[in-house]
């Protein structure tokens, strides 16, 4: 073949192309989309049948591209003469498949869905059998179980259908994990993914210490996917399916995959006895009871998916065996039993159309109404139970020779003949049961439906089906010989094993095997009739055990009940124990070092100057300080008034302490920001609700020793926090860089205040974040406030204000009560005069900031004190009546005037933020000093004092809102009144 | 110094002038407003798109810029390295995306989203962008700021309350910071992060403990932000309360952390014994376990999407931590890869939730979930009727089919991104070059990360068949076009992510050998010289011995 890259890749390509284009159909495009995904199909055959020449003797094609390298991933579409057997069966039944889904599916069926996922399976099925890579065959194996979870659910209306979807899915998907996790580890011993290096590789997966986990991994794939022992249940649930999805995927293609599997990896893994103590053991196990569950199944599809699990155990039981002879009749049985079972599943389909009902015993003499179908049905029938001159015979006449053939002698392996025989018994009966209840016996009468023979087009596909098993089972050698051994060769090599394909061998052990299961099944069928056709639903002894449902309630205890439980448990959403977790955590992320240093290095021996001499004052300071500090804490509960005051204590002490330490600048900005933040909090502390002590209530045990443990976890932290602080801030600094800042800020900052250089010169980025920080601090708590609406208890004024309104009221008799007009008279007076003195203090600070204590931060806190007192004098109404007060433009202005002062370094060719500074000799105020860092300061200024003003705003109008509320609601009380009236 | 110098900081000034620009507008004109944010994002995408067109192919440390043009380590320096410009993307198409879908209603549920919006971006980017911790830290305030703002946008007290639950965690958070920074400046003398790398290894043995007891609260500090078990408890209800265009925005702030965690552990690494302080003994791949255990238990705990959401963001949390916490280049670079995929997803997955609920009764989920719970929805009662098919409307059809998308790029399915991520991670896991010391956490983190892939599909198929297929007769959703293509954009990246791996990956991989090897990214950030002395400023005094590398 002249481009086989091109011809592989088109081959994997097609059906997903297709797919998308059959997804954009019209919703009844019917026959459009049949003769899409027939054309799709038959393409894909054709070109298959013409790589014959080039997969014989054991010969591959590769198409290798480059995907992901660098971990060893490339995509390899991969045909040899295994993977072309199933391509076969792939386009081969998918074709017939979609000629009688045609005309299975209603017109009233959406079209396009169903042929889209059935084209976008066909793909992924052919990307599993074409993977030369083993993670491309996981990624395909994969997408297998996501279309047939959509196919299945294609009814999703049914409950029954959504059921059957998600526990395959869970299943299969599942299973496609482990795999996912088996074939890694194959690829960490082979040290490759490519397929046919795997291959090469001999002994080696099997000889290497993880051969157990990656084979218990691999088999979870494998005996997930093809519905094994004890992960068979999810394939009769899967019966929900339209008939056509259960003729393709769960008896054809999908099921077949994890015996594919089993065979692809088979030259290299199976070589142990653990391999034939799993397959082995799982395949006889699934052969027994799919046999017998069979039997006792009452609906048509049920007693199919069983007999097929069945079948698939004894193909699993074949790969299990070990030897080449029974990979060739595994191989052979995997042909035929597609076919046969394909065909079964669509009469089974038709029969359901037809008559109305699946039930077998519903059902009876069908072969008069419909006798082509019940030919055709019952010709299958025949070849699944294994009666000579049929397909099934021949396979299973093969399978029966290698039971009987030693592999080891194990009890598992002496007693298989028997096991086999009993199974073909069971086989036979429920193959007679379908043949004898569902086309003789007396006609059924209360059919919904008058059943008939269907169109012709319907019944052709089976024809074909039905015509390959005789054609098989009387010729075997000229007609499938030369496709088994292509088949063959691509697993084993060009070395075949030596077998004959013939209908007769002789009187073997075999055949004598053959016709015991013959007449013993036929004799098990009529002894149990009446029995079956009784009010029996599933097998006995078994049927207590529902695989399904035993899932359906581990999945929903493990994923719902339990998970919620563990969740409950493991987590938790309340904020006080995820903050004493933090807290706990980033002590123990603390002491960790400490602990693992000291202990390595056998003491913990920090060399901490410890101050002996120190001023009583500071001392005496620092006790009031820390004393206010835990004062704060123990009213914050019940008294937030007092801790917000006693607060202030403890800031001042910080203050005191600043200025102490020689840190004027800090000092200052610390007393500005405990003024205006005490302010704000108790502004805002009006509208929380008041909290009040419990003190009759008596507290529990517990109560107080969880309280106990939270003061332990305080204190060993604060102490701690303060001992590593103490040991930083005590000890000399050898080679940092602020010694650099002292030395620099005047030569190259130009500025004697150093804290103030470094802030808007060294380190000016990190001040334009930090504004930008307040800036968005600002907008938030004014976009929070303005949806914010009192508790109930804080709506009406406070009771020390409606005693001072009721005395003015009481004493001066004036019409219009307030506090403003009367109590703050002297106050406001001076509050209002004081406006442009702070005003000037703040330009002073601001001016200076540069070279003294000062700068852009606190003179934006001055300044908006002045506001505060504003406010405090006159309500807010007043001060907006008479002062334009735009704080959200001030933070916009304070913003872009900080970024283009930056941004203007960019035109004389430097980074951003790069300063500039110059002396200039101005007018009255002589020589000053002029840096551009000045400007970015005023960026500052503006929007502290933006942010500051806007939070007070948004507290400050709490009142006017709170007010116009209560009003809205008098007048609505007074109309209903009047109303009523 | 070219225009094309200055790209480096464009990332944070572009949204800061936008910010300040709707400030100036007193937040009134939404529609302007509006227009300044797509103007100011699209181009942070243009940026960021050069960015990476520049530095990504580089092998160097990285482009260095100077602010203030003060050498390092005396002034704050940005650092556009492989990772950062990737973070940058990442970011930007977010943003973009995001932005897109808020402009069709949600901008409108509260004041000031379009400046916060654009103030998060700053902060993401900042944060991306800087070499310096206590730079890091304002970056971080500056997200974090805004991210309050955002969660809380929209009012209601559900929000509020998980709002305020954020707020107060994520203070304690930046206070575990500033000390943890405190505690560097105090005893290694610098905040650059690269001379800070420089001087760890002669650290007197105190200063050393002080260091480390510095070191280990900052990353404390790091790993709330990425929700590590069992500091991540803020997380889920943040997020299924947060609108959804910003929980999408939020996806990326989990990331924040472990970038941080990253970019310091990495450099934090003491050259001699060769074990990163932040990573040492393996707790940062326990942590990570725990959360993904946590983060799948939660997700199959969870009757609302959004919750269902929330803890995937865990998931996805405990992931990277665990395989950035085993370490190595090849497992590493599958994390980042993972990182960008899961990313993308879960944002796009947020606002898939919004437009599927809308028309939707809540009780209709507790109900289901009940009933299956105490398994009354008895198959044998089924309705048997018809068996025809019932067509799906257009919009449920694409819905559905993002719905499948986001399930299968969450659970680390084929055939998206997903899959190539978890596939590089896993693969890179069990590569035979480690000791058998690891072995075992290769082996955890291998099951665990498997395991959580399951759990997310079981979960996901429940929520999946309870909203598209278990009720028919429930009221189509009304979206629009602009709602649907953020959501597309996103997915179509995960596609384009899955067909591009090798390229992508190849990207990833250098960057996480780039992270390996420090050298580079000191010696650029020491390399990188001042622009010439300005005429009235003295020449900068040449870098000091005690400041310059070794």
């Amino acid at each position: 073949m002249p481009d086989a890259a091109l011809y592989l890749t088109i081959l994997i390509a097609l059906p997903f192309v297709g797919s998308v284009i059959a997804a954009f159909f019209p919703t009844n495009a019917r026959n459009a989309e049949a003769w899409l995904a027939g054309t799709v199909s038959l393409t894909n055959l054709v070109i298959t049948i013409m790589f014959l020449p080039s997969v014989r003797n054991a010969k591959v094609v590769r198409a290798e591209y480059e995907w992901l390298p660098d971990y060893g991933l490339n995509f390899i579409a991969r045909l040899d003469g295994f993977a072309w057997c199933f391509s076969i069966l792939i386009f081969g039944i998918g074709f017939l498949v979609v000629l009688y889904a045609r005309y299975y599916m209603s017109p009233a069926d959406p079209a396009p869905r169903f042929f889209s996922f059935l084209l976008a399976f066909m793909g992924a099925m052919t990307g599993v059998v074409l993977a030369g890579n083993l993670i491309q065959l996981v990624f395909f194996w994969e997408l297998t179980s996501l279309f047939s979870f959509l196919l299945i659910a294609y009814w999703h209306h049914n409950q029954n259908a959504r059921d059957g979807a998600r526990v395959a899915l869970t299943v299969t998907a599942a299973g496609g994990l482990c795999l996912l996790g088996g074939m890694l580890i194959i690829g960490h011993i082979v040290g490759s993914y490519d397929l046919d290096v795997v291959l090469a590789s001999g002994d080696r997966i099997v000889s290497h210490a993880l051969y157990l986990p990656t084979l218990l991994l691999v088999a979870m794939g494998a005996l997930t996917k093809s519905a094994q022992f004890p992960f068979q249940f999810w394939l009769p649930r899967a019966m929900a399916a339209p008939t056509p999805v259960s003729a393709y995927l769960h008896s054809a293609t999908m099921v077949k995959a994890g015996v594919f599997l089993l065979a692809r990896l088979w030259p290299v893994m199976s070589n142990h006895e653990y391999w034939f103590w799993i397959f082995a053991s799982v395949g006889v196990l699934t052969l027994l009871i799919g046999a017998f569950m069979a039997l006792f199944q009452q609906d048509l599809k049920g007693l199919l998916a069983y007999s097929t699990i069945s079948h698939l155990g004894l193909i699993t039981l074949l790969l299990g065996l070990g030897s080449p002879l029974a990979m060739v009749a595994a191989v052979f049985h995997i042909i035929n039993h597609a076919t046969f079972k394909a065909s079964l599943f669509m009469a089974a389909g038709i029969i359901d159309h037809e008559a109305g009902t699946r039930d077998v015993r519903r059902l009876g003499g069908l072969f008069r109404a419909m006798p082509i179908t019940a030919t055709l049905a019952m010709v299958a029938a025949a070849s699944m139970a294994g009666v000579p001159l049929l397909n099934g015979f021949i396979s299973k006449e093969m399978f029966f020779t290698e039971t009987i053939e030693s592999h080891g002698n194990s009890v598992l392996d002496n007693n298989l003949p028997y096991l086999a025989t009993l199974a073909g018994m069971f086989s036979v009966a429920y193959s007679v049961r379908l043949i004898d209840q569902v086309f003789f016996g007396p006609a059924a009468t209360d059919l919904p439906r008058k059943p008939h023979d269907p169109v012709i087009w319907m019944l052709v596909p089976i024809g074909l089906l039905v015509l390959i098993c005789l054609l098989i089972g009387i010729l075997p050698g000229p007609t499938v010989g030369g496709f088994l051994a292509t088949a063959v060769q691509g697993v084993l090599g060009p070395q075949l094993p030596s077998y004959s394909l013939a209908v007769w061998h002789g009187f073997t052990p075999a055949l004598i095997m053959s016709f015991v299961a013959l007449i013993g099944g036929v004799v098990t069928y009529f002894t149990l009739k009446t029995y079956l056709s009784g009010n029996i639903e599933g097998a006995p002894v078994l049927r207590r055990l529902k695989g399904k449902r035993i899932f359906e309630r581990a999945i929903v205890i493990l994923s719902w009940r339990w998970a919620r439980r563990i969740a409950d448990i493991v987590g938790t959403t309340r904020l006080q124990p995820q903050l004493r977790l933090l807290l706990l955590i980033a002590m123990l992320a603390a002491l960790w070092p400490l602990s693992a240093g000291a202990l390595a290095s056998g003491a913990l021996a920090l060399d901490v100057d410890w101050p002996f001499a120190v001023d009583p004052s500071f001392v005496l300071l620092w006790i009031v300080g820390c004393g206010c500090a835990l004062g704060a804490a123990y009213q914050a509960k019940y008294h937030r008034l007092a801790a917000v005051i006693i607060m202030g204590g403890a800031g001042l002490a910080t203050c005191i302490t600043f200025a102490w330490l020689s840190a004027p600048d800090l000092a200052l900005t610390q007393l500005l920001v405990e003024i205006v933040t005490t302010v704000l909090l108790l502004l805002g502390l009006r509208w929380l609700p008041q909290r009040l002590e419990d003190t009759g209530v008596r507290i529990s045990f517990g109560a107080r020793l969880r309280r106990l443990r939270d003061l332990g976890i305080a204190i060993v932290g604060g102490a701690g926090l303060a001992a590593i602080a103490y040991a930083v801030m005590t000890r000399p600094q050898i080679n940092s860089i602020s010694s650099t800042f002292l030395e620099r800020a005047y030569s190259e900052g130009g500025g004697r205040n150093v804290v103030n250089v470094i802030l808007v010169d060294f380190r000016g980025f990190d001040t334009l974040g930090e504004i930008t920080v307040l800036g968005i601090v600002a907008i938030t708590v004014f976009a929070l406030l303005r949806r914010f609406r009192p508790a109930r208890v804080s709506v009406e004024a406070p009771r020390q204000k409606r005693f001072q309104n009721q005395f003015d009221a009481d004493r001066y008799d004036a019409p219009k009560a307030g506090i403003a007009a009367h109590y703050m008279i002297v106050p406001g007076l001076i509050m209002r005069l004081l406006f442009p003195v702070v005003a000037m203090m703040a330009v002073f600070l601001f001016m200076r900031g540069h070279d003294a204590p000062g700068g852009g931060f606190v003179a934006g806190l001055t300044f908006a004190i002045a506001f505060i007192l504003q406010y405090m004098a006159g309500g807010a109404r007043w001060v907006e009546a008479r002062l334009r007060v735009l704080p959200v433009r001030w933070i916009g202005v304070g913003l872009l005037v900080a970024a283009a002062t930056g941004l203007a370094a960019l035109v004389f060719d430097r980074p951003f933020l790069t300063s500039a500074f110059q002396y200039a000799d101005l007018p009255v105020l002589g020589r000053v000093p002029l840096a551009s860092a000045l400007v970015f300061d005023f960026g500052v200024f503006s929007l502290v004092l933006g942010a500051t003003v806007l939070v007070l705003i948004a507290l400050a109008h709490q009142s006017i809102r709170i007010y116009r509320a209560m009003a809205a609601a008098k007048a609505a009380e007074t109309d209903a009144i009047e109303e009523a009236r | 110094m070219n225009w094309l110098e200055h790209l480096t900081v464009a990332p944070i000034l572009i949204p800061l002038v936008a910010g300040g620009f709707m400030l100036l507008l007193d937040g009134r004109n939404r529609t302007v407003a509006a227009a300044i944010n797509v103007v100011a994002t699209l181009s942070l995408l243009v940026v960021a798109i050069m960015l990476v067109a520049l530095e990504g192919g580089q092998n160097a440390g990285g482009h260095v810029y100077l602010l203030g043009n003060w050498p390092a380590p005396f002034g704050i320096v940005l650092v556009a390295d492989r990772l950062s410009v990737l973070m940058l993307l990442v970011t930007a198409i977010l943003g973009s995306a995001t932005l897109l879908f808020a402009l069709a209603r949600w901008d409108k549920a509260g004041a000031f989203f379009h400046p916060l919006f654009q103030f998060l971006l700053m902060g993401l980017n900042g944060a991306f962008l800087t070499g310096d911790i206590f730079n890091l830290f304002v970056f971080f305030e500056v997200l974090l700021a805004a991210s309050y703002g955002l969660a809380l946008h929209g009012s209601g007290p559900a929000r509020v309350k998980a709002g305020l639950h954020y707020i107060a965690i994520n203070l304690v958070a930046a206070l575990l910071f500033l000390i943890g920074a405190s505690l560097i400046y105090g005893t290694a003398g610098t905040l650059n992060m690269a001379a800070l790398a420089t001087r760890i290894a002669g650290l007197p043995p105190d200063e050393r403990l002080l260091f480390e007891i510095g070191v280990a609260v900052l990353g404390v500090a790091f790993l709330v932000k990425s929700a590590m078990w069992p500091i991540g408890f803020w997380l889920p209800n943040t997020y299924a309360a947060a609108a959804p265009p910003i929980a999408a925005m939020f996806s990326i702030l989990t990331k924040v952390g472990i970038y941080a965690v990253l970019r310091l552990g990495f450099l934090v690494s003491s050259s001699e014994d060769d074990v990163s302080l932040l990573f040492g003994g393996n707790w940062l791949m326990v942590g990570g376990i725990a959360t993904i255990l946590f983060g799948m238990i939660g997700i199959m705990a969870s009757q609302e999407m959004a919750k269902l959401a929330g803890f995937s963001v865990l998931v996805s949390s405990g992931t990277l931590l665990a395989a950035i916490g085993y370490g190595g280049a090849a497992v590493t670079g599958g994390a980042l890869f993972y990182l960008v995929s899961s990313t993308f997803a879960i944002a796009a997955f947020f606002l898939l939730i919004e437009l599927v609920e809308r028309g939707r009764a809540p009780a209709d989920d507790v109900l289901a979930v009940t009933l299956e719970a105490y398994g009354l929805d008895d198959p044998d009662e089924a309705d048997d009727s018809g068996e025809v098919g019932i067509a799906i409307p257009a919009i449920m059809a694409i819905l559905g089919s993002a719905f499948i998308a986001c399930a299968v790029l969450l659970s680390g399915l084929p055939p998206l991104s997903g899959f190539v991520a978890k596939f590089a991670i896993l693969s890179a896991l069990v590569e035979p070059t480690r000791g058998p010391t690891e072995s075992w956490g290769a082996w955890a983190v291998f099951a665990t990360i498997l395991m959580s892939g399951l759990a997310t599909l079981i979960a996901m198929t429940r929520a999946g068949i309870r909203t598209f297929w278990a009720s028919i007769d429930r009221d189509l959703p009304h979206v629009r076009v602009v709602e649907l293509a953020p959501v597309a954009i996103l997915l179509i990246l995960c596609i384009m992510l899955t067909v591009q791996a090798g390229w992508a990956m190849r990207y990833m991989r250098m960057t996480a050998e780039g992270l390996a090897r420090p050298g580079a990214y000191i010696g650029a950030v020491f390399a990188a010289p001042p622009a010439q002395t300005e005429p009235f400023k003295a020449a900068p005094v040449a870098t000091t011995a005690d400041g310059g590398p070794p």
